[in-house]
């Protein structure tokens, strides 16, 4: 549904985007992941036609972003990362007002208002003045105003920036609803273990650039650089020294507890080659209580990343 | 209804605002209305020239509602014109500042639905303080019985000010890089256009004057209240309301009130130009290359209409126009230093246009590189020469040859007018103009492509004022000694060449010390030089950065 292809975008010398390519499936929920200054606001502006950008093509399904501007806005849902919103209209007037622009009949607007309004949990606020709301509400209202013309692009730049952790999980799965029942989105969040339950692919994004993208398993699955095993013997003993020594791909052996044998060991080497390090670990003596693997979390990554030390990024 | 106008009242017209604003106006409108009813009203005192003793006269309602028709006029200006232009100007500023107007501009309405939305929704409160003011207007018009011709006539012009100014606030709004600085910039620039500028039409530029209601005012309204309520009308009252009778333009003239909207519907239309294209994109500029050279050739049609009569007949309108007018001048050196100075305000003006222009088409280099980009993506030769990216040089010098064509039809005018002896050939005339304004330009351009705002008014601001401030001190401090210093330092401005050169080229007329003439010479030769070096390496230094 989105297909962003070489997008280049210039602030005068600076490059905020640079040769950006992805795309995200119909239905799908797309999170996009980097630090501040990654380029991810500018991206999520550059689809909702809002920046020009200095090269590259940007499609929504057949439309033509660039090519026919006013087609594409009646498809999209934008909202941005910090909730402006009109202070002195309702919060019902502030919905009907972007339905109204949008070309819906009075009927139609007054349904579709409804339907936001509750979408969002803002029923009971329709009366109040959004001046008088949080930020969170102001969240929520901006919300509805996105999906009060029905868009079938979502753009969401930080949506759980300002919600608690109720709210954002109320959002999570609202969105999650949204696209089940086909909507396209794409998200932006420094949350990441928000992003890691809601999105069905994330993209990475540093210096303007897309580091890595893909499913999270994919993603985890392709970072081959070391994980973390988590031992826990029945008593501590120096064969585990000498067998971690002794074996290439272990190294700097970590005792977590000081009172505990428990120990994390990182691994460097394929995954097929762990179940062979448990098997000769016993046989050469230790006496194992528990054996894991941590699994690979994507805040890991995004933190290797945004150190420069990932493998992509060598890559 | 428009959305937008829809929001405006919601917003602006709540039962709360109804009242406090509703209750603000009439009391206000009602103070001022009936004490100028009841002053203009009340018997004048005269002496009895049988009994030489002071009479007072008869109290005549008809003259107090006249007297208070201009107040009220005043009061409907104040809440339109000012606080209306004000509140466009600082909530289309706060709205893009916010990022609100980035949802507007993502719905799919018209652009100019969205700029009518805009211009008549945000002063929603103001339009309501002036329906307040409304019964006030009936009865000074009954009871004054005015007529409903010359009122409709005047409200005419009223309304379609008060959309130019609401306009220009928003299209301000819209255009200004800095959104803060917006409501600020919006106010000068309605401060300058409509009353600075139309200060010039009193100067012989007469079209200038037409971006007020004031022609319209004196032209068709003030004789009526002035006239029949038996009012001594004063000199100036008297010579502005004949210099708005008619306007002379080229060998005829017009109404006030048909070139009042023929000016103001121009600035309307390029200020929709501009609005249009900030709607679509913000990134656009103000102008395309095409619509700038449209107004530009109007903008010279109307100042070559205007000074027409003044070149060929040595007649000028307006309070100090008059006054430069040729057969108010008895000496020959008097008439060519008026002629002078007419010449300076149409080139300060002409080169000024000339500078906003490019300032709002010339590419930076951010838009050059998009250009550059996207000729590579679709395999053209080179950006098309009307593109937004493309250089603007073409453009800016196909504007300079539309002002030395204005200019020089001036000069011919004036070489065979007998108002004005001229001591010079049309060649030698033209000759350095051309040439100061064409290499200005080129300057300018190559400046305003290769550094982003601030390094271009850096630079005009360090090369034309710095010089003409440091030639003021020295002037004042060392005149006699230093002539040539300060007559290079002021040449390095080429709006002080034109009337340097002129100076030079009637040195006999005005009388001219050979000394000084020798160095007014010298000082225009340096001025040509300086221009011609930043010229040459402004246009190498574009040209290799560009290359690389």
């Amino acid at each position: 549904m989105i297909n962003v292809q070489d997008l280049k975008i210039h602030y005068g010398e600076f490059v905020a985007v640079d040769n950006l390519s992805f795309s995200v499936k119909p239905g799908t929920v797309f999170g996009l992941i980097g630090p501040n200054g990654a380029g991810k606001t500018t991206t999520i502006k550059a689809i909702a036609t809002l920046i020009e950008p200095t090269y590259g093509e940007i499609m929504l399904g057949e439309t033509s972003v660039l090519h026919q501007p006013e087609h594409a806005r009646r498809m999209l849902g934008y909202m941005p990362d910090f909730p402006p919103v009109y202070d002195d209209l309702r919060v019902e007037e502030f919905c009907d007002l972007f339905a109204h622009a949008y070309g819906q009949s009075v009927d139609q607007r007054k349904e579709n208002v409804e339907k936001a309004l509750a979408q969002t949990e803002l029923t009971s606020k329709r009366e109040e003045l959004c001046k008088s709301l949080s930020r969170g509400m102001k969240q929520r209202a901006l919300l509805a105003k996105t999906l009060v013309h029905d868009p079938s692009v979502m753009l969401l730049d930080e949506p759980g920036a300002n919600l608690d952790p109720k709210a954002r999980i109320d959002m999570r799965n609202l969105l999650r609803k949204l696209a089940d029942e086909g909507k396209t989105i794409l998200v932006s969040s420094h949350v990441l273990t928000e992003l890691q339950d809601l999105c069905d692919e994330i993209g990475i994004m540093r210096n303007g650039k897309m580091v890595v993208s893909g499913t999270i398993e994919e993603i985890t699955q392709r970072k081959q650089s070391s994980r973390t095993l988590e031992v826990e013997l029945f008593e501590i003993s120096p064969d585990l020294t000498e067998f971690v020594e002794q074996w290439p791909t272990l190294s700097e052996l970590r005792q977590t507890h000081e009172s505990k044998a428990q120990f994390q060991i990182t691994h460097s080497g394929d995954r097929k080659e762990i179940t062979e390090i448990l098997s000769q670990m016993i046989t050469s003596g230790v006496k194992i209580t528990s054996f894991t693997t941590r699994k690979s979390k994507v805040e890991d990554l995004f933190l290797e990343i945004e150190s420069g030390s990932s493998e992509f990024d060598q890559n | 209804m428009n959305p937008l106008i829809t929001k405006g009242i919601r917003e602006n017209l709540r039962t709360k605002h109804l009242i406090a604003a509703g209750l603000f106006s009439l009391i206000v409108c009602s103070t001022f209305y009936m004490t100028a009813f009841l002053q203009g009203s009340e018997g004048k005192y005269s002496v009895n020239p049988e009994t030489n003793e002071w009479v007072k006269e008869e109290s005549s309602p008809v003259n107090g509602a006249r007297n208070a028709f201009t107040f009220l006029l005043a009061l409907q200006g104040f809440y339109l014109m000012f606080l209306g232009t004000g509140r466009v100007a600082s909530i289309t500023a706060e709205e893009r500042e916010s990022g609100l107007l980035d949802y507007q501009r993502m719905t799919p309405m018209n652009p100019f639905s969205k700029i009518v939305g805009y211009i008549f929704g945000i002063p929603a409160r103001e339009y309501y303080m002036f329906l307040f003011t409304l019964p006030f207007l009936a009865h000074a018009m009954f009871v004054g019985k005015l007529p409903w011709g010359n009122i409709l006539h005047l409200y005419a012009v009223f309304f379609c000010s008060v959309i130019l100014y609401h306009l220009t606030a928003h299209t301000v709004g819209l255009v200004v890089p800095k959104p803060r600085a917006a409501s600020w910039v919006s106010r000068i620039v309605v401060l300058g256009l409509y009353v600075v500028l139309p200060g010039l039409g009193q100067a012989g530029i007469s079209f200038l004057s037409f971006l007020t209601i004031l022609p319209t005012y004196f032209g068709k309204i003030f004789p009526l209240l002035s006239d029949q309520g038996g009012q001594n009308v004063g000199r100036l009252e008297s010579k502005l309301v004949d210099f708005w009778q008619d306007v002379p333009f080229f060998d005829f003239t017009i109404s006030p009130t048909t070139f009042t909207f023929l000016m103001q519907g121009l600035l309307i239309l390029t200020l929709l130009v501009t609005g249009y294209r900030k709607w679509r994109n913000q990134a656009l500029p103000a102008l395309s290359k095409t619509s700038a050279l449209f107004i530009y050739s109007i903008f010279q049609f109307l100042l070559l209409g205007c000074l027409w009569t003044f070149f060929d007949k040595g007649e000028a309108s307006g309070l100090i126009g008059q006054e430069l007018s040729a057969h108010e001048f008895s000496g020959k050196q008097e008439k060519i230093l008026g002629l002078i100075l007419v010449i300076g305000i149409f080139f300060s003006l002409s080169l000024l246009f000339i500078l906003c222009l490019i300032n709002i088409c010339c590419p930076n280099r951010h838009l050059y590189l998009k250009g550059i980009q996207r000729i590579a993506k679709f395999n053209l030769a080179r950006i098309p020469r009307i593109a937004d990216e493309s250089s603007g040089l073409v453009l800016m010098l196909i504007l300079g040859v539309i002002t030395l064509f204005t200019y020089s039809v001036l000069i011919k005018l004036a070489l065979h007018s007998d108002a004005w002896v001229l001591s010079s050939s049309f060649l030698s005339l033209c000759l350095i103009p051309a040439a100061i304004l064409i290499l200005a330009i080129i300057y300018l351009q190559a400046s305003r492509e290769q550094w982003f705002n601030l390094g271009f008014w850096g630079f005009v601001g360090l090369l034309w004022i710095t010089p003409l401030l440091a030639s003021l001190v020295l002037g004042v401090g060392w005149g006699e000694e230093n002539v040539g210093l300060i007559l290079k330092l002021l040449a390095i401005n080429p709006l002080s060449i034109i009337p340097m050169h002129w100076m030079y080229e009637h040195s006999e007329i005005v009388k001219l010390p050979q000394e000084i003439a020798q160095n007014v010479n010298s000082a225009i030769q340096f001025g040509l030089l300086i221009a011609g070096i930043f010229a040459i390496l402004l246009q190498t230094r574009l040209y290799f950065s560009r290359k690389k």
